[in-house]
């Protein structure tokens, strides 16, 4: 460990310190103003962050390789910091009517967040777990914190369960793979066991693949989704959408790409059948669901899908059509949670989606907004969700894997039923017995309307993340 | 002689690890854990992990084990109604099991021709010192991180459980020591033979 | 003679009791916990047993680690369970499910 690791660290070690000294302040400065404080800042500390992390350049191994900070990690970094600024800006009314807004919030989100960040640059099966580790417990007591609440400690629990059994997994198979290697660092595991990994790495691989299935929630490990993502707060939804599964998405890549580099044919099945499970599932549970977080849970799980898709192709083209579509699909999650938090009446959430309807009459800025949405997660040309599921599906066609893409074109198909069921509501549905109240704080409506917009600007072409989704690819795997 | 210990030591951590999981009473499971401990503690001695297995022995049975008894004891469970309709998911999980069984198998039988070479070779020393070098000179972030973890772990429990009532009276020093004459008393002139 | 392959046999039985503890016992959530702090000492003697048999200090150092973040877990864990208690008055995962799934 020298200085100059030190400055490569430099803002996740701003991040850590500002999660205590929020802490500190929040404990001693009992004013009615500290949560606002602290929630104002925290986001701003994310912005702040993520405008640090892209100014960052080059290639460097910090603390005896534990670490890389590269542009790949980067990109994700800046993707994970943004995500958590726009939960927490979209989620402060709501937080405020469940009476969650308190100061441990956004420490808790900010520790989460630090864990992610070294999820996504770990290079070492240690690091990795431990930054996991950092990662999943916050979460498990984010997804409990409306303690009062029966559903929240239950989704706690269920979330708690299966994280820890998914970490048992990860466990297990980091020994096969220390044991059968000889090392932890993903550089050495992969010059150890080269193009023909032995029974036990193979193992040990679909172990690990398993456990970070689980993470992302993809079929068959997706059952905690629905209940997890129902049960608890909807601002924690709202990033148990986003950020935990960019995260996830960013450790699997650098553990397989660069850990097991040599042994594509090893994992490129594993991931092509849970990309293929995962698309099906969430294409067809999400049909009869009525409760708009569940639907947005099989949602998720149809869109780790499409991730795990692109990243099966085991190419360069893969890793970029991912990181694309990863960061089209958190913006428009953004967006769509920040409507779902906007929906009240009677001062409780209204999440059953006959709630939506004849919404256009009433509040026709914000159905168009969320109809933008919907069809571009539907995959709607010409929006921008399209062009993710075209690009992913392309990397998949052209390293060979042809039944899949066109068995994740077929699913894509039907999951736009849902999500076009949601439009239909909207315009020509029924009207609610009671009427809904306008309500929503300006960040909350910034948050919803960039990301609209961005759904229609990236139809044109991908400003802002072409060239450092392309730059980012090319550094995982020079 | 060593054999026989590994023998003595993996049978008591299976037979007490699937009594954990079957014992009826959560008592007694939290019980058979602390004797699953104490083998694994004799079997990371076999081998040379003598520090490890001290840890394992003070962190596992004397903090972990006996916050489990805590909560156990706490909670006021209705042991009874546990007991009912329990092992419901039999079938299922004895699939899994035997599935999951084969496979360890052949890892096992894999591992025994491992012909990997370690990249960080144990030096000769004692095992606390040979581990507190490697800990401090080559995993300082890995150690750090852990302190953030255990961070975690206790803001998260206290924001889960504790719970001001607001029945309950408290003292509060500040207040207390602020207080004047004139505040906290009351000049009443009294009648006599009536009260105030 | 004893090998790395009966130290790894060991490590994947209570591994396997582990799992075969979580899918069974729905009724009880303290012995799903239980269970899960058996499957980590499974994975700690898996590390501890490699770390031997290469002559390799890292499994060690991992299983420190794995000793530290699992007495968090538990501690997160059973703070879970206390709240989820406070709500329900049982530690049954489905003795009332609320949400169908």
């Amino acid at each position: 460990m020298n200085s100059t690791d030190l400055n490569f660290f430099l803002p996740e070690i701003t991040l850590s310190l500002f999660a205590m000294a929020a802490l500190m302040f929040g404990v001693f400065v009992k004013r009615d103003a500290t949560p606002r404080i602290i929630f104002i800042a925290t986001t701003a500390v994310f912005l702040v962050l993520a405008l640090w992390i892209s100014l960052g350049s080059g290639t460097n191994s910090l603390f005896n390789n534990m670490l890389t900070d590269d542009a790949f990690g980067r990109y994700l970094k800046v993707l994970v910091a943004i995500s958590c600024a726009g939960v927490l800006a979209s989620s402060v009314r709501y937080l405020k009517r469940t009476g969650l807004y308190t100061i441990e919030f956004p420490v808790l989100l900010a520790l989460s967040a630090l864990g992610m960040m070294i999820m996504v640059a770990a290079n070492n099966l240690m690091s990795l777990y431990i930054g996991l580790e950092l990662q999943s417990l916050a979460l498990y007591v984010l997804a409990a914190y409306r303690r009062d609440n029966a559903r929240s400690s239950e989704a706690g629990m269920k979330y708690f369960v299966l994280g820890a059994l998914s970490s048992g997994l990860f466990l297990f198979g980091a020994s096969l793979v220390y044991g059968f290697s000889g090392t932890t660092e993903y550089g050495a595991i992969a010059a150890s066991i080269g193009a023909h990994p032995n029974l036990g790495i193979v193992f040990g691989l679909a172990f690990l693949a398993a456990a970070i299935a689980f993470k992302i929630s993809a079929a068959p490990f997706h059952m905690w989704t629905p209940d997890v993502y129902q049960g608890a707060p909807t601002a924690v939804t709202a990033l148990f959408a986003t950020a935990p599964k960019v995260a996830a998405i960013g450790m699997l890549s650098r553990l397989f790409y660069v850990g097991f580099a040599d042994a594509v044919i090893a994992w490129q099945q594993i991931l092509a059948v849970l990309a293929l499970l995962s698309v099906f599932v969430g294409a067809i549970a999400a049909i009869g669901q009525t409760n708009i977080k569940r639907l947005l849970a099989y949602s998720s799980v149809l869109n780790m899908g499409f991730v795990l898709l692109a990243l099966s192709s085991g190419t360069q083209e893969g890793l970029h059509s991912m990181l694309i579509f990863l960061t089209i699909y958190v913006v428009m999650s953004l967006g769509a949670f920040a409507f779902v938090m906007s929906m009240e009446r009677d001062g409780r959430e209204a999440v059953e989606i006959s709630d939506l309807g004849q919404l256009s009459s009433k509040m026709p800025l914000r159905a168009a907004g969320f109809a933008v949405i919907m069809f571009s997660m539907a995959g709607i040309p010409p929006l921008a969700g399209f062009w993710g599921k075209y690009l992913a599906i392309t990397a998949a066609v052209n390293s060979g894997l042809v039944w899949l893409a066109i068995a994740a074109v077929i699913a894509s198909v039907i999951g736009a039923y849902y999500y076009l069921r949601l439009i239909y509501l909207m315009y020509f549905g029924e009207e609610p017995s009671q009427d809904h109240e306008s309500v929503w704080t300006i960040s909350q409506a910034v948050v919803f309307a960039i990301s609209a917009i961005l759904m229609l600007a990236w139809m044109i072409r991908f400003f802002l993340i072409e060239n450092p989704s392309l730059s980012a690819a090319a550094s995982l795997l020079g | 002689m060593f054999a026989f210990a590994f023998y003595i030591c993996a049978f008591v951590i299976v037979i007490s690890a699937f009594l954990v999981v079957i014992s009826r009473n959560p008592v007694h499971s939290v019980l058979w854990l602390i004797l699953t401990f104490l083998s694994s503690t004799a079997l990371f001695v076999l081998l040379n992990a003598e520090f490890l297995a001290m840890l394992l022995m003070i962190v596992y049975v004397g903090a972990v084990a006996v916050l489990f008894l805590f909560v156990v004891m706490m909670l006021d469970v209705d042991f009874v109604s546990l007991k009912e309709g329990a092992m419901k998911n039999l079938g299922f999980g004895l699939i899994v099991a035997v599935i999951l069984a084969v496979e360890m198998m052949l890892v096992a039988k894999a591992s025994n021709s491992v012909s990997a070479t370690g990249t960080m070779p144990i030096i000769e020393g004692e095992n606390t010192y040979v581990l507190g070098l490697a800990l401090y000179n080559d995993f300082p972030f890995v150690f750090l991180g852990s302190a953030m973890v255990l961070f975690v772990a206790m803001i998260g429990a206290i924001v889960l459980t504790m719970s001001h009532r607001k029945d309950v009276k408290r003292q509060d020093v500040l207040t207390q020591m602020y207080r004047d004459p004139a505040q906290a008393m009351e000049m009443v002139d009294v009648k006599p033979g009536s009260g105030i | 003679m004893i090998t790395i392959g009966h130290y790894i046999g060991l490590a994947g039985i209570l591994f396997v009791i582990a799992a075969f503890g979580i899918f069974v016992n729905r009724k009880n959530i303290i012995v799903i916990l239980m269970s899960i702090e058996l499957m980590l000492l499974s994975c700690n003697i898996s590390f501890v047993a490699f770390s031997h048999h290469l002559g390799d200090i890292q499994g060690q150092v991992f299983t420190m680690f794995i000793l530290t973040v699992a007495a968090a877990e538990a501690a997160i864990g059973l703070a879970i369970l206390v709240v989820f208690f406070r709500n329900r008055g049982s530690i049954a995962v489905d003795d009332v499910n609320m949400m169908k799934g």
